[in-house]
């Protein structure tokens, strides 16, 4: 293990955000704006913990003042009334934090909507209250005096012009960690969790405890910050922990851009700087945040300095002009090249004990779904269904709609949890599991619409499937170390090899909304094997597709059946499931009412009714 | 320290309490199964319902029932005003975006507020005199009773109105399914207007009934705003049942919990409430969880 770390790969950009910094103090004569400075570097902190928070859960914190109140607070009173050391001081106060912080989180982030805002709004204003009562140790209204200032061992930071340098210092740091977090896989899946939770947690992610975790973290970037403060200034009082500041560095964030890293160093030397300017006029300045919060959100929703950044791109001449070659002849050219025999370059699903699926005492197949029942409210929507998938197999489920296949595929792979019964994969139940540990056991899946990420590249979302493939977590992705690096640059060149069996290489940096709906049905399949799944499940692959199309696809799920893939088909297009299909079960209203090989099943007078239809004769 | 004795006063005034965040978490309830959105700016309309019957009673000398009904239509019209302006105005329809923008209109109407009415907090007489009356020995203020009756005759009013009047009706199809609404002819934008205006109208009297208890300063919507809201997650977000029994339970715990406990954290009690009932069953004790898809 090797202690080097590393810069972000735009360096430069922070390069020259550090010498200008450096050089403002040799040309502010002025203590007093120093401290402006100071102030700035304090907001920018929290607005880096808040951006990070708001970039990957998409939910916003009201309660970051809270956290900045209790960092201050907390290391006040352990350096101030207990005389503890500085250090013990500042890991007391960060673990506490860390520790409410979490508890805040577990609850919270379980929830869909705006609880968080509520919550941590809840939160900032009882610790509030709490600041402000409890005067045997806060000191109360009137505050708490008499912090000592920063200090270790014979260097104290005593003048503006030293804090400033140690903040700044300290603050850059932070900046480059948390840019390199965001640009590595850990930071891709944190913004996939924004785009699309729940797609992203089949895809492997544990989105749970990666909102957690990204919580935390950005309530510690404010603890910290909190801390700075208190041995800054000396001297706290609850008036600057009220729910106004969380508001302000709220609203730094929108106008930088919400989940811009840049965009929130900017608009916090903006925003800071504002008051300073209208010093003359402070009862105008909460109604001047208000307004500029919902002025900058209504006009502006990505944030000025985003807004500004892409007027500046379009004014150059556009350079990617999507190369939309001959679509129809892309087409025929991957049909030609399925049909000449060509092989997916896969690796195979591993020679587990339940592949040997044909032995006889093949009780079990390698998926085996056993009466599988689910309930919503008065309505069955699965009753006791059970059958198997081995590998190299396709299992077609058809049914008419509201039948109930997309909830059976739902229930497989954890993203609703049945009532009764099992899903049983290699032996291992995996009823109760939540969709990314199912996703790890070997479960891939496609959706009905296709779920890919518009903001990201073909490649990018290629990554998201290598996600559970790879194992450095925030820590080694934020310091950039070398075996974090290597493990990047290994899972791009897998995606690139996987893409090349698509024939998608040479699209691999487009945005994905330039590519055709085959093309996306590829990437997501391709994506969906990222991860090396034993059972693949398709919800209408070639939904929507031509026939020259879905002839395309069909070829790639055959070739996926040769290499040892046990698949879930649930397709209307009958054309196409009896043509690839080793086995169909017909689900109508939640029941299984036949099963067999396709010819079975087109004769059977139960589904001719049920489905396909009486003949009128 | 158990001052049991006082179990009928701390009762009274729990429901007193209670019966203003009831009318709160009904005007948040209203806007949330309209649009989906929290509306952060229900507990200014509170705050300027009172201030504007202060205005028009104490300052133009109109007669309270005339300021009481003046200053509600007002503050209705302001609540249309925010969702026809900034909320319809907005080019991201992005939920998150939208909550904010409330936000930032709940901060607005509080910086302009405090220009326009100052830092002082304003008070004006009780509806009915301050002698108390003793109903069970307990000494009950006639403003408690006003209360406790005005929201009685909201809730029924409401009631009438969603299962009474088609246009009620149509507000309640909305909420259960507004792309159905929009293809059987519901103007849902009308109905989010409609929405908007009535949850200020009651937040309004919310803030117009309590302040001869509690007076009113610009900065007291936000607290009030938020226990309406933990009112409305005890109760279940979104259920009309829940917003009132979650309005009085809220208000009884936190009387008996502000009396036996300690007044210097009253405030502190509803958000505890809050965060326990987040942890606990999110869904409240009238609401259901929806089932999410893909």
């Amino acid at each position: 293990m090797s202690l080097h770390v590393a810069p972000p790969r735009n360096w430069k950009a922070l390069l020259l955000t550090a010498a200008i910094l450096w050089a403002i103090p040799l040309a502010v004569r002025n203590d007093y704006f120093l401290l402006l400075f100071n102030v700035m570097a304090l907001n920018a902190l929290v607005v880096l913990g808040l951006n990070l928070l708001i970039a990957s859960t998409g939910q916003v914190s009201l309660g970051h003042a809270a956290f900045y109140g209790l960092g201050a607070y907390l290391s006040a009173i352990a350096s101030t009334t207990l005389q503890w050391p500085l250090p013990l001081a500042f890991l007391a106060a960060l673990l506490c934090v860390a520790l409410i912080a979490f508890l805040l989180a577990i609850p919270t982030l379980r929830l869909e909507g705006n609880y968080l805002v509520m919550a941590t709004l809840g939160f900032n204003i009882i610790v509030t209250i709490l600041f402000t009562q409890m005067e045997e140790f806060t000191g109360g209204p009137s505050g708490f005096p008499g912090i000592p200032r920063l200090s270790l061992g014979p260097l104290s930071i005593s003048t503006d012009r030293h804090f400033y340098y140690f903040i700044w210092t300290l603050f850059l740091i932070l900046f480059a960690f948390t840019l390199n977090l965001t640009d590595s896989r850990v930071g891709r899946a944190l913004l996939a969790i924004h785009e699309r939770d729940l797609t992203s947690e089949t895809l492997g992610i544990p989105t749970y405890r990666y909102k957690v975790t990204t919580f935390v973290l950005s309530a510690l970037y404010a603890a910290l910050a909190g801390f700075c403060y208190a041995h800054y200034v000396t001297f706290i009082s609850p008036k600057t922990f009220d729910i106004l500041y969380s508001v302000q560095v709220l609203t730094m964030v929108v106008v930088g851009g919400m989940g811009s890293i840049w965009g929130g160093l900017a608009g916090t030397v903006v925003l800071t700087s504002l008051p300073e300017l209208l010093h003359r006029f402070e009862d105008l300045h909460v109604l001047l945040y208000g307004l500029i919060l919902m002025g900058v959100l209504i006009f502006s929703p990505q944030g000025l300095v985003p807004a500004v950044l892409s007027l500046l791109q379009r004014a150059r001449p556009d350079s990617e002009a999507a190369g939309s070659g001959n679509e129809a002849l892309l087409v025929e050219r991957a049909l030609e090249s399925l049909r000449s025999g060509r092989t997916l370059n896969l690796r195979c699903a591993p020679a587990g004990t339940g592949t040997a699926s044909s032995g006889p005492e093949g009780a079990g197949g390698l998926l085996d779904i056993r009466n599988v029942s689910l309930g919503f409210g008065g309505l069955q929507a699965l009753n006791e269904v059970g059958f198997q998938v081995n590998s190299c197999q396709v299992v077609a489920l058809i049914g008419p709609n509201g039948a109930g296949k997309t909830t059976l595929l739902n229930v497989i792979s954890g993203l609703l949890k049945p009532d009764m019964g099992q899903v049983v994969l290699d032996g291992r139940d995996m009823v109760g599991m939540p969709p990314h540990r199912v996703a790890e056991c070997g479960v891939g899946r496609t959706f009905q619409a296709v779920q890919i990420y518009q903001h990201f590249s073909v490649l990018e979302n290629l990554l998201l499937g290598y996600h559970v493939e790879g194992g450095a977590g925030f820590l080694s992705a934020g310091l950039r170390t070398p075996s974090e690096r290597r493990e990047e640059r290994r899972l791009r060149e897998r995606a690139m090899d996987l893409l090349a069996s698509f024939d998608l290489s040479d699209k691999a940096s487009l945005p994905v909304m330039q590519l055709t709906l085959l093309e996306q049905k590829l990437l997501e399949m391709a994506r969906s094997l990222a991860f090396s799944p034993r059972v693949l499940l398709l919800d209408e692959p070639v939904g929507g597709l031509n026939p020259k199309e879905s002839e395309v696809l069909v070829g790639y799920i055959t070739l996926l059946r040769r290499n040892g893939m046990g698949i879930i088909l649930v397709e209307h297009d009958m054309n196409v499931v009896m043509r690839i299909a080793d086995r169909i079960e017909v689900l109508q209203h939640g029941c299984l009412i036949a099963s067999g090989t396709p010819r079975e099943v087109q004769q059977n007078p139960k589904v001719i009714t049920a489905y396909l239809g009486v003949r009128k004769s | 320290m158990m001052n049991w004795h006082l179990a009928p006063y701390f009762f009274v005034s729990g429901i007193t309490n209670g019966s203003i965040y009831a009318l709160i978490a009904l005007g948040f309830c209203l806007i949330q199964n309209a649009t989906g959105l929290v509306n952060f700016a229900q507990g200014e309309f509170v705050m300027l319902g009172a201030m504007m019957v202060f205005t028009f009673y104490h300052i133009i000398g109109l007669p309270m029932p005339v300021a009481f009904i003046l200053a509600v239509a007002a503050v209705a019209l302001i609540g249309v005003a925010l969702e026809r302006g900034p909320i319809r105005h907005s080019r991201n329809r992005d939920i998150l975006t939208l909550v904010m923008i409330t936000v930032g209109a709940s901060i607005s109407i509080r910086g302009a507020s405090m220009m326009v009415w100052g830092k002082n907090a304003h008070i004006y007489p009780a509806f009915g005199g301050d002698s108390p009356v003793f109903i069970l020995n307990a000494a009950v203020l006639p403003q408690s009773l006003w209360i406790m009756g005005l929201t009685l005759v909201v809730l029924v009013l409401l009631y009438l109105f969603f299962h009474r009047t088609l246009l009620g009706k149509a507000v309640r199809a909305v909420a259960d399914n507004p792309h159905g609404a929009v293809l059987i002819g519901i103007s849902v934008r009308r109905l989010v207007a409609l929405a908007f205006g009535l949850s200020g109208a009651m937040g309004a009297m919310a803030g117009i009934l309590i302040t001869p208890i509690t007076s009113m300063s610009y900065d007291a919507g936000l607290m009030l705003g938020l226990k309406g809201f933990a009112a409305g997650i005890l109760g279940g977000s979104g259920s009309t049942l829940g917003a009132v029994v979650g309005g009085l339970l809220l208000g009884v715990l936190e009387s008996f919990g502000a009396g036996l406990v300690s007044s210097a954290y009253k405030d502190a009690i509803a958000f505890l409430i809050l965060l326990l009932i987040l942890f606990v069953k999110p869904a409240g004790l009238f609401g259901s969880v929806r089932v999410r898809r893909l």
